[in-house]
């Protein structure tokens, strides 16, 4: 189906309220999370109110049922990334994706002077796991510096950064600049030295037909929220050679084959990373997510949203005084950072919201990368298909307007 | 004396009413923004790690003194005009008072200023630690 916004948005209940203040709500803060269609939100209550039953454990039918239906979401889920012959283990969200990797591999495969690379875009996501490990086991960690000019990473430092890198951890596209990261010589490099790579897709998923197998990445986090899909849920996606190098972390209830007083053996395959009652009624509404998503063309949706922030930048480029940040290249995410001079971010964000428009403040969980630009916090819009031109004009004007009045 | 719902000091039950009355949020952040200009602000030179108000996006410094005659006074500043303002509130709600009076003062004029659901105290950590630190500043100077 040919996209558009408008009949995108019919799908989303939420976007036709009111606000307390009787303004109509510009959501523009969905790189934080996504609106949720109607589609996803019935698939949910659907589960609950015919299904609903625990998984994999039981004989009865609701639990054939149930588990069928969790099963063929991940399938789903995983035909959507191309997972190939790797594998797709279901997490809390990217957070406990990239812990999954840091406990499931990394304890595992990283000893005393092994060097982890990082960049200094990370979410901190992708930062404190491999600090908690690093200080654990006398890893190294070596950093990918971020030049301010370009917004790009210093690709020259990393290639002179290899000897002794065993793991790569790098954000596929930054929450806070937008930048679409060259990942593709990220994993190149750092499979020349035999070390494995760790993409952070949580912005990339949403606006990207990524594919897990063709992109070489060793492991891939993403989050089910910021594609239409639940909060609580999301997956790390590991190729063969990398599943083969982990041990379990959480252990318990589902991951086990047998249980011993002595010992326990675990189940194959991805069950032996998800213990406990998993998340049943989210996997489900991710897998509709998908089903939502897959009815249009992911490109278009991402000429579309970059659009809108491109234009947004450009608008407020005009404005004295403003500072935005990122370049809106093509393949970069459609956010759109901008710091006033005179108006502190935490204000800019009260007043926007007293108009109806939900923006982002903050450092975005990027502390080393905003420290490393200067400053400590921006405000943040962030598009996504059912946003259109008007609400972002409307965004422009009402800056503009503050900026007038109160500086 | 405790100050709290229905005993307020005349000055801050003058500014609840004021609030009170408003129904535009940005007539609000209006007066805010005004009222931010009233404080007696704290130099940034002046600004610690002591006078830090932790828990806030912005930066926020506040500094309790007394006054000659052992009452309370309220220096602070912020790089948020927003957050200076609600310094600024509190720091006309508690001038005067003896650090005594201070120390039964309770934090809920704010919901009943009917201020913008993010600048409520249940939202917002930085309004509480800056309180906290108020009324513990006066609690030591009643020691």
């Amino acid at each position: 189906m040919a996209f558009t916004p408008e009949q995108a948005r019919q799908d989303f209940p939420i976007l036709n309220r009111e606000l307390p203040n009787g303004r109509s709500l510009v959501y523009l803060d969905n790189a934080a999370t996504t609106q949720k269609p109607q589609q996803v939100i019935d698939a949910m209550s659907n589960y609950y109110e015919t299904i609903n039953s625990n998984v994999h454990r039981a004989v009865h039918t609701l639990a054939s049922e149930a588990t069928d239906a969790y099963e063929g979401a991940r399938n789903n889920i995983a035909d959507w990334f191309g997972i190939g012959d790797g594998h797709l283990i279901f997490t809390s969200g990217t957070t406990e994706a990239i812990n999954l990797a840091a406990y499931a591999w990394g304890r595992h495969n990283l000893v005393a002077g092994d060097v982890v690379v990082l960049t200094e875009m990370e979410h901190h996501s992708d930062i404190v796991p491999w600090q908690m490990l690093a200080q654990e086991r006398e890893v190294e960690i070596r950093w990918i510096p971020l030049q301010v000019e370009t917004s790009s990473l210093d690709m020259e430092v990393f290639a002179a950064s290899l000897e002794g890198v065993k793991l790569v951890g790098c954000i596929h596209t930054s929450n806070v600049l937008g930048i679409r990261n060259p990942i593709e010589e990220v994993i190149r490099l750092a499979h020349s030295v035999g070390a494995r790579v760790i993409i952070d897709a949580a912005q990339a998923a949403p606006h990207d037909r990524l594919n897990f197998a063709e992109s070489g990445a060793d492991m891939v986090a993403v989050s089910a929220h910021k594609m239409c899909g639940p909060t609580g849920i999301g997956a790390l996606m590991v190729n063969a050679e990398t599943f083969d190098e982990m041990q379990p972390f959480l252990g318990g209830g589902d991951m086990i084959r047998e249980v011993f007083l002595d010992h326990s053996t675990y189940q194959e395959g991805v069950h032996r990373f998800e213990a406990g009652t998993p998340k049943i009624a989210e996997a489900i509404g991710w897998g509709a997510a998908i089903d939502w998503l897959g009815q249009w063309v992911m490109s278009e949706i991402h000429s579309h949203t970059l659009g809108l922030a491109r234009h947004t930048a450009a608008g407020l480029k005009e404005i004295e005084g403003m500072r935005i940040f990122g370049n809106h290249g093509n393949g970069d995410g459609a956010v759109v950072s901008f710091l006033h001079d005179k108006l502190h971010s935490e204000d800019m964000a009260h007043m926007l919201d007293a108009h109806g428009i939900a923006v982002r403040t903050g450092h975005h969980c990027a502390q080393p990368l905003l420290r490393k630009l200067g400053i400590v916090s921006t405000n943040r819009v962030s598009f996504y298909l059912y946003n259109t031109m008007a609400e972002a004009d409307f965004f422009l004007t009402t800056v503009k307007d503050l900026v007038a009045r109160f500086t | 004396m405790v100050y709290e719902r229905g005993s307020w000091p005349i000055q801050l039950q003058q500014i609840i009413d004021d609030f009170s009355e408003i129904e535009d949020s940005m007539e609000m952040i209006e007066m805010l923004f005004e009222y931010a200009e009233q404080i007696d602000e704290l130099p940034m030179s002046e600004w610690s790690e002591d006078t830090k108000v932790h828990g806030c996006q912005s930066e926020a410094h506040v500094l309790p003194i007394q006054n000659e005659d052992g009452t309370f006074h309220l220096q602070g500043a912020s790089d948020a005009k927003l957050v200076q303002g609600m310094m600024a509130i509190t720091a006309i709600a508690v001038e005067g008072l003896l650090p005594s009076e201070v120390v039964t003062f309770s934090p809920d004029y704010t919901s009943e200023m009917g201020l913008l659901n993010a600048l409520t105290p249940s939202r917002a950590n930085g309004f509480r630690n800056m309180f906290r630190k108020v009324v513990m500043a006066a609690q030591e100077m009643g020691e």
